[in-house]
């Protein structure tokens, strides 16, 4: 345990999540009109707020903090800036927050994300409800990507569906009632499934004493600690817990993280939310709050639940495997634009879970480096998407032609992160996808599994370039009368995008690049955290009893 | 040792200080709003001595608040009395006369009395500018009788409280189920109280006649059971249970009380009545039933299923209510949820979700019951009982935070012309954000999201089923899964009971963040401090209660412990 100031629980969580509260309930007492006037020095504080939150991950990023170890060399198990305080202590939750390198890309990857939504939304009405929920949001999300105690992990993971629920409620599109429901109770559902699978293993570690467990319960919700027992009671072939309930809890918590990621038959929320939610919140949505799926997994079953990971691999390949295949070939069929991008994320997703599925140290980096990749580049297709929605009234491919004369700035932008989605080398989404194939080819020959499994990612390599191809052609390319506007504009001169939205474009453009570029960048602690993890926790215990 | 007291020996008023702070509060609202300037003249003569009773009454006393008033501040005296009692440990006071002990006052008792004046308090704080009340400058006969109405309410609500206090003290059946009629009757009473609207009088019939044979059913049980046992005492019954448990005269006399108290909890296949009350009565006093009372009935349920016929004492083993109490509990919280869905007037869809949430306090019970008793289990089940009735504890004082607070943002609503639509909540953000938000916050709270009280409340009921599913279990360390026991399905079925019930709830916080205001709602809310105050306590003990819960876990802990250390 760290001392001196908690550079988590103060900036990075406690900031946004208290500043939104209090901004809304000065908010909630106002006149309509006085809201009205309020709304850009709200914008201004939340931009503020999201840029001191960037500027101390950052500073966490090249490791000027006091009491920090390197990233890439933490050990696994360990904690930088780990605090830890009493929250109900009669059941041994903790408020217990900390990061490693696993975590750390993600909660970097929150603050960036952040000031950038603002900017790229800078115009959204009713902007001093909009920009609090957005700041909230963050709160959340680090706050799932930071905990340390299952308590707090759950607390924080159904926080995130408020701020998100509102956000799809109050600025999304025409069926944003239904979309919202489908959302929160898709979500909820699972995640209650996954509280039981936690409860219950809660009840099943050993029992034991010590300031970490619950004084009238003897267990204890804290992860570290829960990892550590796993990891000595699944060593030597034994299982944690036993055989029959570790599967049986790695199926519970399955179902709420593969629901959150989304995978193949969990995914129909997905599609719904993100067409109707405001570019904003699909930014959030695509670019982090997805991650908590992937997230969860790494941090809990994977670690705790090693044996029953394996016994599900084909599962999971297989559900991996489907997710990619099934998101690009509904892609193909897809009329608007927003639905496209959505299926393309689950098709994305599908290639995070086909990384984990492998179990090896590659695959994993590689699902990693996905989970960040896209959640640069997914931000950038839905602000894309937003920009088409918020200057030509439509989202409907093949309503716009030749929009590259119109607009260049909004074609080259698309253009951009169309070519970042596919997978063009430079780009940070190719360094993940070829990674992802690398470990895939590795698996199949080492475990003498038929080399069919690579025809689904091979296959899905084309169909994504069509479907990318295909659109950008009939939206900024040729056909239709390019002298004239689209007919959404109905007659209105025709906008290129706003400056806020072409410097957040920039941003996330120059991020992509130097990503791809330079990978190793986020790729190091990645690898590192990898290593550590196969060295330290997986090898023992696979290799151990068999 | 328990310091035993005869009842108006040394120490009793002391002892029941909140009880006695109420029937002095009774009294005063009797008195005070007759006070006037009448005089009495001294037969034969002409002197005139002031007697004050009737006459023309002052300014201060006439105003029709003045019960509301008193009455709201009655409760809050008794609330604090009884709060005050925790302060420095707890003395455990016995009420007996000779052998028979009469009542206790323990953690138990007084945590069931904060729940009741708790809520009677807010109900009453919110009912002080809700009730029909003419103008004090309006004289008239039916002015006046208006009036008065505001005394009766208040009455009733007092005698409630006292009724409500009983049950949680008594430690005689019998005493018991006077407390419980007392109780019954005012609530009768107090549903039936809008008498203006026809759901009002409605209500109150519906609700008398199931009531009233739902306590028929019971005190024949009661009336079974003395039979078998020559006694009514807790302890005694205990004693005769440990000894001939399985008879058939004794089943069935737990049988029939089981209806009798189920008809409180709203439990299914008892529950019809409730929604039409929640419905036609005044949304304070819906509130009130949803809260209080339920939780009068679960202290009957405890004091029944875990004192009398304590699964602890039986022979072979195995509690003879398991089964059936599983089903009900099923059917409770599946048939709730599922009503809920279809219901469009927020009250009954409320009343519903309260029958759900008797589902899952009757599933909690229920793993009480599963749990094995033998010596090598004996601590074990000790501590998984001690957490299931804690839970229990926790989630009756919380759901008066969220439950009671939902009705009383409901109540806001009926005072501008009835509004038992989901459409009558429409645009709610637009008229008045604040109610809006909080009554967003009490649906989240009731579907159990977190950070709220409501989340935290149902985690413990799980937490309490499945560590009573595993304590076989956990005792060995490997664990198949099919070896756990089939309590844990309970709790499986439970959180899937919640997922159902998030969706309306939900659909709550659409309408009002979605909708546009319905016909004729579109103007500011009508005005009321006093509702607006209590709906501010309710926000912010639910969003408290779910953060920084530590205390009130341990005092529910210590409650817990107070009732089943008696055996």
């Amino acid at each position: 345990m760290t001392t001196g100031i908690d550079w988590i629980s103060i900036p990075l969580v406690g900031l946004p999540l208290i500043s939104s509260i209090v901004l809304l309930i000065f908010i909630g007492n106002m006149s309509a009109a006085a809201r009205e006037k309020l709304g850009p020095s709200i914008r201004m504080v939340s931009l503020i707020v999201s840029f001191i939150m960037l500027g101390v991950t950052t500073m966490m990023f090249f490791g000027q903090m006091d009491n920090m170890g390197d990233w890439a060399t933490l050990n696994f198990g360990s904690f930088n800036f780990e605090h830890r305080y009493e929250w109900i202590e009669a059941l041994g939750i903790h408020w217990s927050v900390g990061m490693d390198a696993l975590s750390f890309p993600m909660v970097w990857l929150t603050t960036f994300l952040l000031p950038i939504t603002i900017v790229a939304t800078w115009n959204e009405k009713n902007a001093s409800v909009y920009f609090p929920l957005i700041l909230m949001m963050g709160g959340a999300l680090i706050g799932v990507f930071v905990a340390l105690d299952l308590f707090m992990f759950y607390v924080f993971w159904e926080l995130t569906l408020i701020p998100m629920f509102f956000l799809i409620l109050k600025w999304g599109g025409k069926d944003r009632k239904y979309a919202s429901q489908k959302f929160f109770i898709y979500t909820f559902t699972a995640s209650v499934v996954m509280l039981l699978g936690l409860v219950t293993m809660y009840f099943l570690q050993p029992e034991s004493s010590g300031p970490l467990f619950g004084t009238w319960t003897g267990r204890t919700f804290d992860i570290p600690t829960l990892i550590s027992h796993s990891q000595a009671a699944n060593a030597n072939g034994m299982w944690f817990l036993g055989e029959s309930m570790q599967k049986v809890l790695f199926v519970m918590l399955m179902i709420g993280f593969l629901v959150k990621l989304p995978s193949v038959p969990f995914h129909t929320w997905l599609p719904d939310a993100h067409v109707q939610a405001p570019t904003g919140g699909s930014m959030l949505l695509a670019g982090v709050m997805l991650k908590m799926g992937a997230y969860g997994m790494f941090r809990l079953p994977l670690a705790m639940f090693p044996h029953a990971a394996e016994f599900f691999q084909f599962w999971l390949l297989a559900l991996g495997m489907v997710s990619l295949v099934w998101g690009a070939v509904v892609c193909l069929g897809q009329t608007n634009l927003k639905k496209m991008v959505a299926y393309s994320s689950v098709s994305h997703m599908g290639v995070i879970l086909i990384g984990i599925a492998t179990m090896q140290p590659l695959g994993w980096a590689a699902a990693l480096f996905m989970m960040f990749a896209h959640g640069i580049i997914s931000p950038m297709l839905f602000a894309v998407c937003g920009a088409f929605k918020h200057h030509y009234h439509s989202m409907e491919i093949g309503a716009m032609r030749g929009m590259a004369k119109h607009s260049p700035w909004l074609a080259t932008s698309m253009m951009f992160a169309w070519m970042a989605s596919l997978g063009l080398p430079l780009l940070a989404g190719f360094v993940a996808e070829l990674m992802m194939f690398l470990a895939l080819w590795h698996f199949l020959a080492a475990e003498n599994w038929s080399v069919f499994w690579m025809v689904g990612p091979a296959f899905v390599l084309a169909i994504t370039a069509a479907y990318y191809l295909w659109s950008m052609q009939r939206t900024i390319f040729e056909g239709g009368d390019e002298t004239q506007p689209p007919a959404s504009l109905h007659g209105e001169p025709v906008p290129d995008i706003a400056d806020s939205e072409k410097i957040s474009m920039v941003i996330m453009a120059a991020f992509t690049i130097l990503f791809g570029v330079m990978p190793w960048i986020a790729l190091d602690m990645m690898n590192g955290w990898t290593v550590a993890f196969f060295e330290q926790l997986l090898i023992p215990i696979l290799n151990g009893g068999v | 040792m328990d310091d035993v007291i005869k009842p108006f020996g040394d120490g009793f008023v002391t002892a029941l200080a909140p009880e006695f702070v109420l029937v002095i509060g009774l009294f005063t609202l009797m008195i005070v709003p007759n006070l006037g300037d009448a005089k009495f003249r001294i037969p034969l003569t002409q002197v005139r001595i002031p007697w004050l009773f009737g006459g023309k009454r002052g300014t201060l006393d006439s105003d029709p608040r003045l019960p509301g008033i008193f009455a709201s501040l009655f409760f809050v005296m008794a609330f604090i009395l009884a709060a005050v009692s925790f302060i420095g440990g707890m003395e455990t006071k016995t009420i007996a006369s000779g052998t028979n002990e009469l009542l206790k006052v323990d953690e138990f008792s007084r945590l069931f009395e904060l729940i009741f004046y708790g809520a009677l308090a807010l109900a009453s704080i919110a009912s002080i500018d809700r009730l029909p009340a003419t103008s004090r400058k309006d004289r008239s006969v039916s002015g006046l009788y208006n009036n008065r109405r505001q005394v009766d309410f208040y009455i009733l609500l007092i005698t409630c409280g006292l009724g409500m206090s009983v049950v949680a003290l008594a430690q005689d059946l019998f005493l018991l189920f006077i407390g419980l009629e007392l109780a019954s009757f005012s609530t009768y009473v107090l549903v039936a109280f809008m008498k203006e609207t026809k759901e009002g009088s409605e209500a109150g019939m519906k609700y008398f006649i199931v009531g009233s044979v739902a306590s028929g059913v019971g005190l024949y049980g009661l009336s079974l059971l003395y039979l078998w046992s020559g006694s009514l005492q807790f302890e005694e019954l205990t004693a005769h249970f440990n000894a001939t448990g399985m008879d058939p005269l004794p089943l069935t006399a737990l049988g029939m009380l089981l209806v009798g108290f189920g008809f409180k909890v709203s439990a299914a296949p008892f529950h019809f009545a409730a929604p039409d009350a929640y419905a036609g009565a005044p949304g304070p006093v819906a509130g009130v039933l949803a809260t209080a009372s339920k939780a009068m009935g679960i202290v009957g349920l405890l004091r029944i299923l875990l004192v009398v016929a304590a699964p602890e004492g039986m022979e072979d083993s195995t509690t003879v209510w398991l089964i059936a109490l599983a089903v009900l509990s099923v059917i409770t919280m599946t048939w709730g949820n599922i009503a809920a869905l279809g219901s469009t007037n927020p009250k009954r869809m409320l009343a519903y979700s309260s029958v759900a949430h008797a589902g899952y306090m009757l599933a909690a019970i229920t793993a009480i019951g599963a749990l094995n008793w033998d010596a090598a289990h004996a601590d074990t089940s000790r501590t998984a009982a001690l957490a299931v009735v804690t839970a229990l504890m926790f989630h009756l004082v919380v759901l008066v935070c969220f439950k009671l607070g939902a009705f009383l943002v409901l109540s806001l609503l009926e005072s501008e012309n009835g509004g038992h639509t989901l459409e009558s909540l429409g645009g709610l953000v637009k008229r008045e954000p604040f109610l809006a938000v909080a009554m967003f916050i009490f649906m989240m709270s009731l579907a159990g999201v977190p950070p709220l009280a409501g989340f935290l409340s149902k985690l413990l009921v799980i937490m309490g089923i499945v560590k009573a599913a595993l304590i076989e279990s956990t005792a060995s360390g490997n664990v198949t899964f099919s070896e756990i026991h089939w309590v844990w399905y309970l709790a499986l079925i439970m959180v899937i009971n919640s997922a159902i019930s998030v969706f309306y709830y939900l659909r709550v916080g659409l309408v009002m963040f979605f909708n546009e205001p319905e016909e004729g709602r579109e103007g500011p809310l009508p005005r009321g401090t006093s509702v607006r105050l209590a709906i501010v306590a309710c926000v912010a003990s639910t969003i408290y209660f779910g953060v920084g819960a530590g205390q009130l876990i341990a005092l529910c802990e210590s409650a817990a412990n107070a009732l089943l250390g008696v055996r």
